[in-house]
């Protein structure tokens, strides 16, 4: 009995030994001189951020880069605060990240420029400050305009409604729903928003149990927007458990093969979003072009992607306008 | 030639006996030493140039006192058989209270020493404040330390949100970055406060009479209030330093990242509670080491910057984690089988 449990501890170091050895070589495969680019998610894990590195990979291959795509297993600034400054120890070229909290990476970010690093943000931004080039999406303005008016396409202009959130720091969902909210009060007076916006934590079991809540609190309710890819799902999972579809509209920011099920059984109306694939694409084509010496530029065709919009400040780029997802065309999608 | 092989396997085989037989025969935190040096060495290995160059031992310097300090404030409580799930709360919530002061005074154009000053004065008498809080819940009143300490890691959360709106809280003086990223003749000022907090948390726990109190709570409550000691005021006590150590890893946290918001930090709560236990603490209370805790902390260090480095998944990396822990909590396990059978065997034989 205790040879066996012996032996089962020391197989288990062998196990480490081994499984960091197979890691070795398959790192041993990128040489020292070629370019290395760090996209960092703000968590790993996650489906939307599961298709950006798709595309971030397939770019690292079509340009012959080698790409590192890795970020915390939850989303927690401090987490990406000390991988950034384990990459800069690492050594490499750039780094593009999504801040989990623009402030918290300031400092970090600085030490990387000084370490003679590029520095990116891209999906949300940084402090503008310390980077060299911000990638977005989208026009945040349009954006948040867009997903109310597909709000009140699905409940109408009246009644009450409540809005789930990833997160209450993320910068740009905040932007969106800011934008959201100021426009809706021009142009949707009648529609009243029941609460604050509700935080997730980026999850869908925690949107999924505030829905919960807001249909047991709220029940006039007749809208939920998610905002975060994992909030519109976890609402419709609600609403759906709850037999509510036909009237509760959930409409928000969701992947095509996710909502696809919700979509179908009409718990989700419909999803808005970009290819995530794509803006991992894009960050690594700009992160490469600029350790190159080129800037972007307004009208700009990248392979792949499409017509970028660079603004007048010559450091924000947006790759372009959403795609709608509904009953319809969820299934043509790849993400 | 086959005989040869077979000969070699023996003696391997008896080598590694002799190892197991040594581990044994040593207490936990040799194991733990033993494993610390095998993994800095593998990490060496593994990735030469990157892991064991002065720049990367600086930047694991930086990092982990913040985990560190969290590290023995959630084991000084479970030493007592508790546990402090309010520490990474309470330690945001202190840093939010010195930021919304240093930030308000430096806007209003105190001298930046003064508001600097201020801020940490208030960081630390938050922090206290926090720790009295779970100290007169889980002492006066009696509540079980889990439920006690998840209710005011609640509460501490809210009141931040309330205080942050769910944004962070920047604009420092700039003389306040000192705490977390300046350093003194090349080691960094966070090591220095963690290696302050290592001798205070050590004298306080493992050479004080106050700290043999502590573990007489751990080992038996009832029995310790009936020797007549005062149970009550001991927890409370340190409950409040448990706090303190909050405050002071919320401090380097602030400073580090140059601002203040309540999720800092918030995946070091159960990391914490995985370092003290790799450190040899007993979770059921009545035993631990400072020393045990703080080798955990370099070991969980080094696994992760090691592994980052090197460009290993993320959830590999807990993967990974994962099964030290295991490993770790087996051989303590033997062991502690071992010695029980020894005793056992000493007594019979001395009957």
């Amino acid at each position: 009995m205790k040879k066996l449990v012996l032996r089962v501890v020391l197989l288990s170091l062998v196990l480490l030994m081994v499984g960091s050895f197979v890691f070795a070589q398959g790192q041993k495969a990128t040489t020292s001189d070629e370019v290395t680019i760090v996209i960092m998610p703000k968590l790993v894990g996650i489906p939307y951020f599961n298709a950006s590195e798709t595309g971030a990979k397939q770019a690292g291959i079509d340009l012959g880069v080698n790409v590192i795509y890795t970020g915390p297993s939850t989303a927690d600034a401090a987490q990406q605060v000390r991988m950034i400054e384990d990459l800069i120890a690492k050594g490499v070229d750039a780094i593009a990240v999504a801040p989990n909290d623009p402030a918290a990476l300031t400092p970090v970010l600085r030490k990387a420029k000084q370490a003679g690093i590029l520095v990116l943000d891209w999906d949300t931004p940084a402090d503008q400050s310390v980077v060299d080039l911000s990638v977005h999406q989208i026009d945040d303005q349009e954006y948040g305009q867009h997903i109310w008016d597909l709000l009140v396409q699905e409940m109408g202009d009246t009644g009450d409604y409540a809005v789930v959130t990833g997160g209450l720091s993320a910068a740009n969902l905040n932007g969106w729903i800011d934008a959201g909210l100021s426009y809706a009060k021009t142009k949707y007076p009648k529609l009243n928003l029941v609460t604050d916006r509700v935080p997730t934590d980026e999850k869908q079991q925690i949107a999924y149990q505030k829905t919960l809540d807001l249909l047991k609190a709220y029940p006039s309710l007749k809208g939920v927007v998610g905002v975060s890819t994992p909030a519109p799902l976890g609402a419709a999972q609600a609403v759906q458990e709850k037999g509510v579809a036909d009237k509760v509209a959930v409409v928000g920011t969701a992947l095509p093969t996710d909502s696809k099920p919700y979509l179908e059984d009409g718990s989700l109306r419909v999803a808005t979003l970009w290819d995530p694939g794509k803006l991992g694409y894009l960050t690594v084509y700009l992160a490469k072009e600029m350790l190159a010496g080129n800037k972007p530029v307004n009208g700009q065709d990248v392979p792949n992607v499409g017509k970028i919009t660079v603004w007048a400040d010559g450091k924000t780029v947006i790759m372009g306008p959403p795609t709608d997802f509904t009953k319809e065309n969820a299934g043509t999608f790849s993400f | 030639m086959e005989q040869n092989t077979q000969q070699t396997v023996e003696n391997e085989k008896k080598g590694l006996r002799k190892l197991f037989g040594k581990f044994h025969l040593e207490t936990k935190e040799l194991v733990l030493l033993w494993i610390f040096l095998g993994i800095f060495i593998l990490m060496s290995i593994i990735s030469p140039g990157r892991f064991l160059s002065v720049y990367n031992l600086q930047s694991m310097a930086y990092q982990f006192p913040e985990f560190g300090i969290l590290a023995l404030s959630m084991m000084v409580i479970i030493v007592t058989g508790g546990i402090n799930l309010s520490i990474t709360y309470s330690a945001t919530l202190a840093s939010i209270l010195g930021a919304v002061v240093m930030v308000s005074m430096n806007k209003a154009g105190a001298p930046e020493l003064a508001s600097v000053l201020v801020g940490v004065f208030i960081i630390i008498v938050a922090s206290l404040v926090t720790g009295a809080v779970n100290g007169l819940i889980v002492a006066h009143i009696g509540i079980v330390p889990m439920l006690a300490t998840l209710g005011t890691m609640t509460l501490f959360e809210g009141i931040s949100l309330n205080i942050t709106k769910g944004g962070a809280i920047s604009g420092f003086p700039n003389m306040f970055q000192w705490f977390g990223n300046s350093s003194i003749i090349g080691i960094p000022v966070p090591l220095f406060i963690f290696v302050l907090v290592i001798i205070a948390t050590y004298f306080i726990l493992q050479r004080s009479t106050f700290g043999a109190k502590v573990y007489m709570i751990g080992c038996n409550p009832t029995a310790t209030r009936f020797s007549g000691i005062n149970v009550k005021k001991t927890l409370f006590l340190l409950y409040v330093y448990s706090g303190l150590l909050t405050g002071l890893a919320g401090l380097v946290m602030a400073s580090r990242y140059n601002s203040a918001k309540e999720s800092y930090g918030y995946t070091y709560l159960l990391q914490s509670v995985s370092a003290a236990v790799l450190g040899g603490t007993d979770i059921s209370g009545g035993f631990g080491k400072v020393f045990g805790t703080v080798i955990s902390v370099l070991i969980l260090q080094v696994i992760s910057s090691g592994l980052n480095i090197f460009g290993v998944n993320r959830f590999i990396t807990d993967v990974i984690m994962g099964m030290i822990l295991i490993l770790v909590l087996t051989i303590n396990f033997i062991n502690n089988k071992r010695e029980e059978k020894a005793l056992v065997t000493k007594k019979i034989v001395t009957a």
